[in-house]
């Protein structure tokens, strides 16, 4: 009887060839932010560690520069 | 020699023609006297902040590519901490295998294309249902329309009906 795996899955970035996550596209890491603007985590992103360590830090670096919220209400 | 990239927003107390010979002078300037070698620039304009900084909600934001001593990004950092034209600047490192920077407006024009081709899709794909649901609405709709218009005058008969009853005693 031969044995069926289930299929490996492959993170969305490395399927892209994605190199770099600039911080400066804030369109793109919009997608991966909650509805409370906290980053989204790896299980609900199904992103590799690589690439998620990337986009967390660029998300930071934008937030930085007002290009996203760090909360969902500013008083 | 390092290939950095410095993000800057100024102030929003001046206008757009004099944002932009301050980036030159504050920014340009500062790094070609350093001795490094401005490679990209593009000016963002004016944009709104996420949150407000500094009690403010917009400002010009600037992009600057360029390659520098990285002995003497400490000094950089320094001047512009002083300079009271910068609201807040990030210099970070770009790394080789980085692709090339594209500018501000190319990349908003890009989105924008992406959305309309998305509107374009949907909107076939909604024609393409309406089309399948179409015939069955064409045999629906004209009984419908003739309906009304017989009840109308019978409705006006009873009124009449109504009015002349002397019984109601209107």
């Amino acid at each position: 009887m031969t044995t069926v795996r289930p299929k490996k899955f492959v993170c969305t970035m490395c399927r892209n060839n994605v190199k770099y996550i600039d911080y400066k596209d804030a369109g793109m890491l919009s997608q991966f932010i909650t509805f409370y603007r906290s980053i989204q985590s790896r299980f609900h992103t199904g992103i590799c560690l690589k690439h998620q360590k990337q986009l967390s830090n660029a998300i930071k670096k934008a937030r930085i520069m007002g290009l996203l919220p760090f909360v969902r209400y500013e008083k | 020699m390092k290939k950095y990239e410095i993000m800057a927003i100024i102030v929003n107390s001046v206008d757009e023609k004099e944002a932009k010979k301050i980036a030159d002078e504050s920014l340009k300037k500062r790094i070609t006297n350093f001795g490094g070698k401005v490679t990209f620039e593009d000016f963002w304009g004016a944009k709104g902040f996420a949150y407000k900084i500094d009690g403010e909600k917009w400002g010009y934001y600037t992009v600057l590519q360029f390659d520098f001593d990285g002995s003497k990004v400490k000094d950089l950092e320094r001047e512009l901490n002083i300079d009271t034209n910068i609201v807040r600047f990030l210099v970070t490192k770009v790394p080789k295998d980085a692709p090339k920077p594209v500018k501000y407006a190319d990349l908003k024009a890009s989105e924008a294309k992406a959305k309309e081709e998305e509107v374009k899709e949907t909107e076939k794909k909604e024609e393409t249902a309406e089309k399948a649901e179409k015939p069955a609405k064409k045999a629906e709709t004209p009984k419908e329309e003739k309906k009304p218009e017989v009840k109308k005058d019978k409705i006006d008969e009873k009124l009449d009906a109504i009015l002349d009853d002397a019984s109601i005693g209107l």
